[in-house]
């Protein structure tokens, strides 16, 4: 195959297509927000119309979706999951707690901005969201999926020492293993 | 009144007779506190287990008293049979001094210690359990100390969302504003 332009391209709408309607989600229930997710899956709203379900491990999961509040002590558990998830990786912030601190703006322990920590694709804002708000992000990343925009994952290895930096602030006593790629 | 709170004050008298230095009210129906000296704390706590039968340990909470230089740490105990609430306060210095440890009456109250013990730095005799409880690698001072101040420390460690300095009081956003008056319910809560 000639590497051309227009062939990449095709390949891409074909890779991204397929990615979109494949989403298995890890869903990392720190907060409140854990609650939406029961009737997101199943038969009341259905997401698996969207080809989203769960998955069981970090490893085979696409999607991380961190739903409310993080304190200090789960932010160390989130970094440690999104480290071993496998690329392409997606991460869908839920709720207003992981935008700007939400109602926990000025509590000691936990983190105001998610997107300093772990990049962030997609958030759903609200507390909390209702299902149909959930979906709707979903459809947002399938659409940032589709047009090649949601990279996250590449933002994250190439700015990794500013990451690193800003975890390292909170995670005082660094135990996890450094990544590098 | 008198009539409906028959048990309460019973409950009142029979403690006040056994503690010659205990204060204490009857607060509402079901529902008695009384003040001890901390060196009181075991015989009361014994007293109302072994014979009053108010077996059932619910909680124990701490307050700071930072103009006082003293912590407050109350125990709610609950007769199944009388049904009634009895909360036994008692005050400590804040710095210097230790409570004793209950936790050989109620194995539970072993939670609660350690919780106090970090989150307000407050030390009980004899209590096992290791030093780190809730919080992880923390080196401040204890959080919920009132002498900690939380916004300051949430500022210099966390990252703060642009937008977002405009949504932290809203009276004083209400009144910097030209022609609005503060509403009823923000005048209700007002600080001054």
């Amino acid at each position: 195959m000639a590497y051309d332009n227009n062939s990449q391209k095709i390949v891409d709408y074909i890779q991204n297509f397929a990615r979109k309607h494949s989403l298995f989600v890890l869903a990392y229930g720190t907060g409140c927000g854990a609650i939406e997710i029961p009737p997101t899956m199943t038969s009341r709203y259905d997401a698996e119309r969207f080809g989203i379900r769960g998955a069981a491990t970090p490893r085979q999961a696409d999607v991380l979706l961190i739903t409310g509040y993080l304190a200090t002590k789960t932010l160390k558990r989130v970094i440690r999951t999104y480290e071993q998830m496998q690329d392409p990786k997606y991460v869908i912030a839920f709720g207003s707690c992981t935008i700007n601190g939400g109602m926990y703006w000025d509590s000691y322990n936990t983190i105001n901005m998610l997107d300093k920590y772990i990049p962030v694709d997609v958030y759903i804002n609200g507390c909390m969201p209702r299902p149909e708000a959930v979906i709707s992000g979903f459809v947002k990343l399938q659409d940032e999926i589709q047009a090649g925009r949601a990279d996250g994952w590449k933002k994250y290895q190439d700015n990794l020492e500013e990451y690193r930096a800003n975890q390292k602030k909170i995670i005082k006593n660094w135990t996890m293993p450094d990544f590098n790629w | 009144m008198t009539d409906t709170l028959n048990k309460e004050n019973k409950l009142l008298e029979v403690l006040k007779e056994e503690f010659k230095l205990l204060s204490g009210k009857v607060k509402r129906s079901r529902r008695v506190e009384v003040v001890i000296e901390n060196e009181q704390i075991i015989p009361i706590l014994l007293f109302a287990k072994e014979r009053l039968n108010y077996i059932h340990f619910s909680h124990m909470s701490c307050v700071d008293w930072i103009e006082e230089g003293k912590f407050e740490v109350i125990y709610i105990l609950w007769s199944p049979e009388e049904k009634i609430n009895l909360l036994i306060k008692t005050k400590v210095a804040r710095e210097g001094e230790d409570l004793p440890n209950i936790d050989f009456i109620w194995r539970q109250a072993n939670t609660y210690e350690r919780e106090i013990r970090e989150m307000y730095g407050l030390p009980f005799d004899g209590l096992v359990g290791r030093e780190e409880f809730i919080l992880e690698d923390w080196d401040e001072i204890p959080p919920m100390r009132r002498d900690f101040i939380t916004n300051e420390y949430v500022s210099e460690t966390y990252f703060e969302r642009e937008g977002r300095e405009d949504a932290k009081d809203v009276r004083e956003q209400i009144l910097g504003r030209t022609d609005e008056k503060l509403p009823d319910f923000a005048k209700k809560y007002s600080r001054d």
